[in-house]
């Protein structure tokens, strides 16, 4: 029979070669460049290693890393840090994503002009806004001081960078500003979804706006907005840029989220064994993190 | 009626307030860039200069290689985007079309591939560029990329292609189109502008990135990408605002002149998971 033989597009649990052929490149580049560097790091985790080489003979087997990282003050600082920055940044970037999202949704004249305007932090590249709020909260000149002493809230200059706890008020700052965007948009695009009948319904029934939006908007929106906040907890989780070249890290640690934790011992001290067990609990946590709170519906919503 | 107004009137006074609090940063960058040195240095500060001092830019590209370095960042996002388009043009249109043994968790593992920490993945492959010589140039930094493009772009095209009709196939066919004919010649053209998203999709992406570069490129100064570039200008202690506020306009330039004019194109990649 031949036309068993041929490949048919009405069928489409039907094997082909085809499927295989034009999957091949992908699966040989993704094995190449992110299956084979994770073994590598996988591998690297479980010696004592400082700067590896291809070819090089493989060091024993040995836990001491993992062992030497939950025993580590460091470590558990680390993981406080980044989960304070992982609330505190997704619960900011959230309200006001969902407010300027709510705003623009608004029937006005020039509404897509003001709906690229509130969403353009999105375009500007991390390392820029660094290069931005580090000069707006600079100790001398900075604007923020000038603002706080002169509105007369605090006395004196606020030496951003190497307080504690004002430093990681910044990060906090840029990431929220670089991370709102994003929900913005997301949130628009629910918004958009939902049927305007909705509405009338509800006008009819004698809703006020503020019942419109708890009754109606919130419960529309919130797939969409569940999706989009696990989305921004794991680009802080993951982020290094925004850290690195704003604080790198300091002072006293303050700012060291697991990420950069990763990169100070790879690169500052070059012990990749302990950075690739660093590396790894990152992703576990992050994997198991997502896994919660998506839960089955992951394939769906990316 | 006059409510109504009222309305209007706080409607507007709330969206330009908020536009205006918003982008203040990126106000407050254009302005320290024309501002001359010493009013930057001096309180209060002004929100708009007496003299505005173009030759600011003049002066930071005559000093840095900025030049130098948007070519560098653009010929690495276009490699890694030519790169990650031609494998995942083809793995999308499988994933969506064909029912392959394993391609269910393919699927999830590039998912997973999302969530990787670039942190993770820098230290294997530098390792693995050392040892083949590649540290320091571009190649380094295009297939860095392409570990971050690739599962972006794969899952994009996979929600692209299977908002396109089956029919549409199957009309070639019946007319005598062979299989990859009919994804050349059909389907790819009515792709165009998910394929056009996708793209810009993974060139802001690479564009964007610091971590490979500074880990790959540090040492090679010829091959710097525009944010390696800027970081180098931010001293620890000292920095010359003036300049790296007009440095830091050109690098973020290029983003933000596609993002204004084809915002569409962005946010419909971005959004494309959302709508389901």
């Amino acid at each position: 029979m031949k036309s068993t033989s041929r490949y048919s597009l009405a069928r489409p649990s039907r094997r082909h070669w085809l499927g295989y052929l034009l999957l091949a490149p992908a699966v040989l580049l993704i094995a190449l460049i992110i299956v084979y560097p994770l073994l590598v790091s996988l591998d690297l985790s479980f010696q004592n290693v400082g700067i590896p080489r291809l070819g090089q003979t493989r060091r024993p087997f040995t836990t001491v890393n993992y062992e030497r990282l939950f025993a580590s003050a460091e470590f558990w600082n680390a993981c406080w840090v980044t989960f304070k920055l992982v609330v505190i940044v997704t619960f900011l970037c959230s309200l006001l994503g969902l407010a300027t999202a709510l705003l623009v949704n608004n029937k006005f004249k020039g509404r897509s002009l003001a709906r690229l305007f509130v969403a353009l932090p999105w375009a500007i590249p991390e390392v820029i806004a660094v290069v931005i709020f580090a000069w707006i909260f600079d100790s001398s000149f900075g604007l923020m001081n000038w603002l706080l002493v002169s509105l007369g809230l605090s006395d004196q200059m606020i030496n951003w960078f190497s307080d504690p706890q004002a430093a990681f008020a910044v990060v906090c700052a840029v990431m929220i500003w670089k991370g709102y965007p994003f929900v913005s948009i997301m949130a628009l695009a629910g918004l958009q979804s939902i049927p305007e009948d909705f509405y009338h319904a509800a006008r009819v029934d004698g809703a006020g706006p503020w019942q419109r939006l708890v009754h109606i908007t919130l419960p529309c929106l919130m797939p969409v907005l569940g999706v989009t906040m696990v989305l921004v907890m794991l680009w802080v989780f993951r982020d290094f840029s925004i850290i690195y070249v704003l604080t790198g890290g300091g002072p006293l640690k303050a700012t060291q989220t697991l990420s950069i934790m990763t990169y100070e011992h790879a690169f500052g001290f070059f012990k990749m064994g302990y950075a690739s067990a660093v590396g790894i609990v990152t992703l576990v946590v992050c994997i198991i993190a997502s896994r919660l709170l998506i839960g089955r519906r992951a394939e769906s919503i990316y | 009626m006059k409510a109504r107004r009222i309305d209007r009137v706080l409607l507007y006074g709330t969206v330009v307030l908020t536009c205006a609090m918003l982008l203040f940063p990126v106000y407050w960058l254009f302005i320290t860039a024309i501002s001359p040195p010493d009013t930057l240095r001096s309180f209060p500060p002004r929100l708009w200069p007496e003299i505005a001092q173009w030759q600011t830019f003049a002066t930071v590209t005559g000093q840095r290689p900025i030049g130098l370095w948007l070519w560098n960042s653009t010929i690495a996002a276009l490699g890694a985007v030519a790169i990650s388009m031609a494998v995942s043009v083809f793995a999308g249109y499988s994933l969506s079309r064909f029912r392959v043994r394993g391609g269910n968790s393919l699927g999830l593992f590039i998912l997973t591939a999302k969530m990787l920490p670039a942190t993770l993945l820098v230290i294997p492959l530098f390792g693995i560029f050392r040892s083949v010589d590649m540290i320091g140039s571009l190649w380094s930094i295009i297939l860095a990329h392409s570990t971050l493009i690739v599962p972006f772009t794969t899952w994009m095209l996979k929600g692209y292609f299977d908002t396109i009709p089956r029919e549409l196939e199957q009309a070639a066919m019946v007319d005598g189109c062979s299989p990859l004919g009919a994804l050349f010649r059909v389907i790819l053209p009515v792709a165009t502008p998910g394929l056009a998203a996708t793209a810009l999709y993974g060139f802001v992406l690479s564009w964007s990135d610091y971590a490979y570069a500074r880990t790959f490129l540090t040492n090679a100064q010829t091959n710097w990408t525009a944010n390696l570039g800027i970081t180098t200008m931010k001293g620890e202690y000292i920095t010359d605002w003036n300049e790296i506020s007009a440095a830091s306009i050109l690098v973020a330039l290029p983003i933000i002149v596609i993002y204004l004019f084809l915002e569409r194109y962005l946010v419909g990649g971005l959004t494309a998971g959302a709508e389901k």
